[in-house]
């Protein structure tokens, strides 16, 4: 049941993760994105951790967030870049939260909201946040007008990864976007290009203007490339997700096993449950694919996840009630990696840890 | 609809991304919401209500499992009560625990069945909470909890028979003695024979049937052994539906309260139901985009031709499915709108053509179907999901609201 599952998350490792990406892209600032209740992990008790482990700046999605984090008492700078339509950015103002402006009518309601600064966020080619080229002309000079009451503090864009092709044209286009800026006489100070696919995957990310890069992933030490182990990247995954078997059974050859019998074993075996389903998060369309470990044993699921179960098979092992089952966690320490049960599911890293329930307890250590 | 079509919206032959790009212009003010679970509470009591007058005189038991399938169980059990439910079903026992401690429905019965190792038995016993024991050492911990709370407590047992599905469930093998036993602890006044219950597989006709048969086999044994039960109940939604021999004193519905019937080939409305949930967001950026414009992560879809894309501030972190892309379709104004590119962690990309679509317009991605939309079965077939997985997969950062008043 909920209250049995177990979710973990090791501070110590977000705090080494920080440490190994600042290194890597020194002498640019590091900001870390705690939004989607930062990837499944917990937004305020990571960004304590990210602050403490030094990194400049805090990355939301939204003002809710953002909001959440400063009545948590979180002091750091954080940007949030998706707005509700209409927005006033008094929320912004009242907790001192900076907002990326991606169109002239949230530079003005920001403006008028009075907040700190802004960050210009321009659309070099996902077509999904940003002013397009087109727009650039009349945002830039409405930036320009207001900056002395409404600095432009930073400049931003966010990279497709759909080939390193793709990518150089997108960060030419933010260059474009920068010069064009400068002939206005803006020169933000804060320009941010890379997140942490793309910040990983060029190491001469100071090939674009690079004054900070933006961590999502790579912060909670999980690669966002499938073909590449966070360890060989130097990370080490911070959350775990374990549970108690609560029922074992030994099951005859032919029987069916689980919603739909799509389970039924070759031979007779021993079944244990494991309270979690996917009302937890845990995507129905990894059934009879994905694995989970009993101290370094692992272990098939079985049969369809149900919404707050499951069921897997050990064999002729010894496996008893109140056994410890590592969902996923650190596959240097044995365990399936998120990466594998994204796997099972024909899914990414990303979603395994943030579509984990905000209902699920969490603990750090 | 009051505002303008699209400035840009029927260019012809536009080339680069630079000549293009002009976000069409709206009138209409900007405004409205991120994302946003509606639930129509007066369609929860109706079903509800529905679902006792068909069933009677057997009793409906609500299942409010998972925050009430992420609902909020906090909202929909008194709705529930106001309906006339007096069972509900938990799964876990804590909701059961923490909505007792706060006296919601001091006189309704609520049933849990998915137990920890480490259970905690005597609340269970002081807060009146029916179990759903499998094994010999629950019962016995459960009872021993009984008789250590004192006179005037008892422990409220519902024996659960494993008739195939393998997962809780005692198994026929072991049910003498696991009947035996409780008999023993009724006996002794420390146990109280509530139910007795199973779970069937609904994996075919001919499946459900066998299990049937093991359950009544199960209900005959223990009547032979002196276990009489005030409740027997074994089928939920679908098959409380369609097998009334199955029904017992007690059937569970789970999907059918939320108006979303699980039985192929039927609407809500072939049985009188009314879906209760409707997931939307508003448009928060809209722009023109050349012919061959990639979207998204992967650029896994690029514009045929000029189109207008619309920006929905609703992702896989909030629960949807990076399965719903290329050919799922959301509603705007009762025009349905094709999902393109990849769904992101907070949002994706619809292509709305050369309609006129403005910040702030709403987007519904499924709902009860009256307004042009998807329903959330067909939803969860698009995304090879069913529709409870995605109803509980709606993440926290949706804000749920609630309509059709407060009973």
């Amino acid at each position: 049941m909920t209250q049995d599952i177990r979710v973990t998350i090791d501070t110590a490792a977000l705090r080494h993760n920080v440490a190994t990406l600042r290194a890597a892209v020194a002498p640019a600032r590091v900001m870390a994105v705690v939004k989607a209740n930062a990837y499944g992990h917990g937004a305020v008790e990571c960004a304590r951790a990210f602050v403490d482990a030094g990194v400049d700046w805090l990355g939301v999605a939204d003002l809710d967030e953002a909001v959440e984090l400063r009545e948590a008492g979180v002091t750091a700078p954080v940007l949030a870049w998706l707005h509700t339509p209409g927005e006033t950015f008094e929320r912004a103002t009242a907790h001192d939260v900076t907002p990326a402006v991606s169109d002239v009518a949230q530079l003005e309601a920001a403006a008028a909201a009075g907040v700190r600064a802004v960050h210009l966020c321009v659309d070099t080619g996902l077509s999904r946040n940003g002013a397009v080229a087109a727009e650039w002309p009349e945002f830039f000079a409405r930036a320009a007008a207001l900056a002395d009451r409404l600095p432009v503090e930073g400049v931003m864009t966010h990279l497709s990864n759909a080939s390193p092709e793709e990518d150089g044209a997108q960060v030419a286009a933010f260059l474009s976007a920068i010069e064009t800026l400068g002939g206005l006489g803006l020169e933000p100070r804060l320009r941010h290009v890379a997140a942490s696919a793309a910040a990983l995957h060029f190491a001469d990310v100071g090939q674009g203007p690079v004054d900070m890069v933006r961590f999502g992933l790579a912060a909670y030490g999980l690669s966002p490339f499938p073909d590449r182990r966070a360890a060989d990247l130097g990370l080490r995954p911070a959350l775990t997700m374990r549970a108690p078997v609560t029922t074992v059974k030994r099951v005859p050859a032919g029987e069916g096993v689980s919603y739909g019998y799509v389970f039924r074993p070759e031979r007779d075996t021993t079944i244990a449950i494991v309270p979690v389903g996917y009302s937890d998060g845990v995507d129905r369309a990894a059934s009879d694919r994905a694995s989970v470990t009993i101290g370094q044993r692992t272990y098939r699921v079985r049969g369809r996840i149900a919404m707050n179960a499951l069921v897997i098979d050990v064999g002729d092992d010894p496996v008893e009630v109140g056994d410890e089952v590592v969902l996923f966690g650190d596959p240097a320490l044995g365990h399936q990696g998120a990466e594998d049960w994204a796997r099972a599911f024909d899914g990414i890293t990303y979603e395994v840890v943030a579509s984990l329930s905000a209902r699920l307890p969490r603990s750090y250590a | 609809m009051t505002g303008t079509a699209p400035e840009t919206g029927t260019a012809p032959d536009v080339g680069t991304a630079t000549e293009t790009g002009t976000a069409p212009v709206a009138e209409r003010p900007a405004a409205g919401y991120l994302r946003r679970a509606t639930i129509d509470l007066a369609a929860y009591r109706a079903n509800l209500t529905s679902l006792i007058e068909r069933m009677a005189p057997v009793e409906v038991l609500a299942i409010v499992k998972a925050d009430a399938y992420s609902l909020g169980v906090d909202v929909l059990v008194p709705e529930a009560l106001a309906a006339g439910i007096r069972w509900f079903g938990t799964v876990e026992p804590e909701p059961a625990y923490r909505l007792r401690r706060e006296g919601v429905g001091d006189d309704a019965s609520y049933f849990a069945w998915q137990l920890g190792p480490d259970e905690d038995w005597d609340a269970a016993v002081r807060l009146r909470v029916d179990l759903g024991v499998s094994t010999l050492e629950q019962l016995e911990a459960f009872a021993a909890a009984a008789r250590a709370a004192g006179p005037g407590h008892e422990a409220l047992v519902h024996l659960t028979i494993d008739t195939g599905l393998h997962r809780e469930g005692c198994l026929p093998a072991d049910w003498a003695e696991f009947v035996t036993r409780a008999v023993e602890l009724r006996d002794e006044g420390v146990v109280r024979l509530r139910g007795c219950f199973s779970h069937v597989s609904e994996t075919s006709e001919a499946d459900d049937h066998a299990a049937s048969l093991v359950f009544r086999r199960a209900l005959d044994d223990a009547a032979a052994l002196g276990a009489t039960f005030e409740k027997r109940h074994m089928s939920s939604s679908s098959a409380g539906m369609e097998h009334p021999e199955r029904r017992f004193d007690m059937v569970r519905m789970g999907s059918n309260g939320y108006g979303n019937p699980v039985t192929e080939g039927v609407t809500a409305a072939d049985r009188g139901l009314r879906p209760v949930l409707t997931v939307s967001a508003c448009v928060v950026r809209v722009k023109r985009v050349p012919a061959g414009t990639g979207v998204s992560y992967d650029y896994t879809w690029r514009a045929p031709r000029d189109t207008t894309l619309a920006l929905v501030p609703i992702g896989y972190a909030d629960g949807v499915s990076r399965r719903a892309q290329h050919g799922v379709e959301v509603t705007i104004a009762g025009r349905r709108h094709p999902i393109v590119g990849r769904v992101a962690m907070d949002q994706f990309l619809v292509d709305v053509g050369d309609h006129d679509v403005a910040v702030g317009d709403e987007v519904v991605l499924f709902g009860p179907g009256d307004r042009g939309e998807l329903t959330i079965g067909e939803w969860a077939d698009l995304t090879g999901s069913v529709p409870e997985e995605v109803s509980c997969r709606i993440g926290a950062r949706v804000e749920r609201v609630y309509t059709g008043g407060r009973a």
